[in-house]
């Protein structure tokens, strides 16, 4: 199978090569074979939606091969006790990367790997991006993390944290210092705002603010801690974050309600993790939609008043739709609401470079043949592009701009 | 980078100047801006606005106020510590431009916020009047660079130990007869701040207001600084925190600054849930017309 094929890796890793290495023990070349074509094995291991295992590589009776644990196994097991430290030669020029999430990593290996001097901006304290600071640390250690990033800093690509590109330097600045293209992966972190009644009342919260006052808590843990939940929670989305945000209140010990406007089948996460989320204690209201977040006399979530919804054809037209099933309101108790609906593009990078060309969505404007946006020199790549896609797609879309930016720094001469 | 504590100084109780070296940022900060200041290594942030700067030296002024653990830290740190991390300038500059007579009116820790605001509107030639309040005396912050600031100066004290006893309203109520504003700059409480809005509001002059509201990572990326402006709900951090004082929902933004503000009603929140028993809550039936087509 060819890479970017329908089925298989968007990164392109020789998944049947690797399974056949892995099935006659070689553990070792096993990795080396991932890491030729994924910079982040052990990372994908874990939270890849694995498109691969999903359709096609093998036949449709067939249960799912399980290539995504597979992978994680090679990434746990099969790192060299001495690896050799290769020299590179490098072409000398300075490739500039904003934003440390799997984007703009993958951008930053490939760019190392061809010889450029790559430069990480991060405006966290620590690099890592939406891998750190919007996957729980039971989906994705930290250690994990840090050990991947330590392979990237053998591969001299320097990180440069708290710096915030565009306000705390500009991308002018970064030209003048001898940075030659500039990558723009600046992710998709911002919440969607919703519409939804009673959304700004006390004890609501959105599902990235509840994961990053999570951390928070989990950092200062003996102090006082500046999360506040109450013991019913009720958690509104259907995607990954919302997944996340239910099983991680699960784990402070709260009963946790998972209101999903979407089937079982058709939420946007893989069977697996909503299984081990059900397993856990979770309960799923799966096709449900949130009305409005009731509050009390003191402005503090009380309830969720929610409809269900099934398929129906209403308008005889032969498309089924998601419609609310006549008189089946009901109201959910609730002491907090995280709010999980979905992300929104990351405006800041707009606001801060204003001539920078945006789409009606609100992301960043690219040429598709050569990921180039309307700045001479700056390219973008990841969810600042395409919003929504999935950790593996993003990692693909950065190696992508990588290679452009490659071809862009050699015609340039 | 290197942010070190070059200076300290102790206000009121709860308050302390810290001077910070970040040559990057001190050049770039202007009116209105405020710093995301991280203690130590796995502490939590802080946004703090920075009231002075030093370009040539490098120099950033800001003031804290332990209230949480993380300010506690910072404010506990001494002479000649680095700090873990200073991100800025975040948020958006306040428009400044020449009107005439303005005011700058500030309570408690908002004088800090007021501040380079009043010395930006002077330069830009507006003869600037402060009203500065605070419950004490020794409550009341930066009294002496704001006298410099401002051509006139107010201060309304609580218990009556400083000139006026009462409300810095009241002092704003006062100058708005005698004086014809063309503008009022307002941080403070949201009560106060209403109370400005309203005042203002009914003689038609440009309000704006500096909002405080909880933050979390100070970039606009989780959503808990959201406050309701002209009908359209914006991130403080991002858009603001300077906002048209006549477009702030201040019932909202009340609701966003007390929920995280009562601790009680969090303390009586332990989960007494078991997840293995499962005995779900049910679910009063309502009758519900939904009308979509």
């Amino acid at each position: 199978m060819k890479p970017g094929e329908s089925g298989g890796c968007p990164l392109g890793v020789d998944i049947p090569g690797f399974v056949r290495a892995l099935s006659e023990n070689h553990v070792v070349e096993t990795l080396a074979k991932i890491r030729e074509q994924n910079p982040l094995p052990s990372v994908c291991g874990r939270v890849c939606t694995a498109p691969c295992e999903t359709s096609g590589l093998r036949n449709d009776q067939d249960d799912p091969p399980g290539i995504r644990a597979l992978e994680r196994f090679a990434a746990d097991f099969g790192k060299p006790k001495f690896a050799p430290r290769k020299a590179r030669i490098r072409a000398g020029k300075k490739v500039a990367v904003v934003g440390s999430g799997p984007a703009g990593l993958s951008a930053a290996v490939s760019l190392a790997q061809k010889g450029y001097w790559v430069t990480v901006f991060e405006a966290f304290d620590q690099p890592g991006g939406v891998l750190r600071y919007g996957i729980p640390s039971f989906r994705l250690p930290a250690k994990v993390l840090d050990e991947e990033i330590h392979e990237i800093k053998l591969l001299d690509v320097e990180f440069k944290t708290n710096c915030y590109a565009g306000k705390s330097i500009n991308l002018t600045d970064l030209n003048t210092q001898g940075f030659e293209a500039i990558l723009l992966a600046t992710g998709a972190g911002v919440p969607q705002l919703q519409d939804l009644p009673g959304v700004n009342l006390g004890g609501v919260y959105y599902g990235e603010e509840f994961l990053l006052r999570l951390d928070q808590a989990r950092r200062q843990r003996e102090k006082d801690t500046d999360l506040r939940l109450g013991s019913r929670v009720v958690v509104l989305g259907s995607r990954y974050l919302a997944l996340d945000c239910a099983r991680a209140a699960l784990r402070l010990g709260k009963q946790v309600t998972w209101v999903s406007p979407e089937a079982f089948e058709d939420k946007k996460v893989i069977p697996e993790e909503s299984v081990y989320a059900a397993q856990e204690g979770v309960h799923i209201e799966a096709l449900v939609e949130p009305l409005e977040i009731m509050g009390n006399d003191r402005h503090f979530a009380r309830a969720v008043k929610c409809v269900r919804l099934d398929y129906a054809d209403t308008r005889a037209t032969g498309h089924w739709e998601l419609t609310p099933v006549p008189d089946s309101g009901f109201v959910l108790e609730a002491d907090s609401v995280i709010v999980a609906m979905g992300h929104a593009p990351n405006s800041l990078i707009k606001r801060d470079v204003p001539q920078l060309k945006v789409n009606d969505d609100g992301t960043i404007w690219t040429d598709p043949c050569d990921s180039t946006t309307s700045l001479r020199g700056v390219f973008a790549c990841g969810n600042a592009v395409t919003n929504t896609t999935a950790v593996v797609e993003a990692m693909a879309s950065g190696k992508k701009a990588a290679e452009h930016i490659d071809a862009y720094l050699k015609n340039n001469k | 980078m290197d942010y070190k504590i070059v200076s300290k100084q102790n206000f009121a109780d709860r308050f302390k100047r810290l001077d910070i070296r970040c040559p990057d940022i001190a050049g770039k900060v202007r009116p209105g801006q405020f710093v995301k200041v991280c203690p130590a290594a796995g502490e939590a942030s802080i946004p703090l606005i920075v009231f002075e700067i030093d370009p040539l030296r490098g120099i950033i002024a800001v003031i804290v106020q332990e209230a949480d653990p993380a300010a506690q830290k910072l404010g506990a740190m001494p002479i000649n510590q680095s700090i873990c991390s200073v991100l800025g300038p975040l948020g958006t500059p306040i428009r400044i431009e020449k009107k005439g007579v303005v005011v700058c009116i500030a309570t408690g820790i908002g004088i800090a916020r007021i501040l380079p605001v009043a010395r930006a509107l002077k330069q830009a030639g507006n003869k600037v009047i402060g009203i500065i309040g605070a419950r004490t005396r020794r409550e009341l912050l930066l009294e002496a660079q704001m006298r410099i600031a401002s051509n006139k100066i107010f201060v309304a004290t609580d218990d009556g130990s400083r000139e006026y006893r009462g409300l810095a309203t009241d002092l704003l109520k006062r100058v708005m007869g005698e004086e014809k504003v063309r503008g009022v700059y307002a941080v403070g409480s949201v009560d106060m701040m209403e109370t400005v809005c309203g005042l203002t509001e009914a003689l038609n002059v440009e309000t704006q207001v500096i909002l405080d509201v909880p933050m979390v990572d100070c970039m606009g990326l989780c959503g808990s600084c959201r406050v309701k402006v002209g009908g359209r709900t914006v991130l403080a951090c991002v858009e603001g925190p300077a906002f048209n004082g006549h477009d702030v929902d201040f019932a909202e933004l009340r609701i966003r600054v007390n929920a995280f503000k009562e601790k009680d009603r969090w303390g009586n929140l332990k989960s007494s849930f078991n997840p293995r028993e499962n005995d779900l809550r049910i679910l009063t039936k309502f009758p519900l017309d939904i009308q979509r087509s």
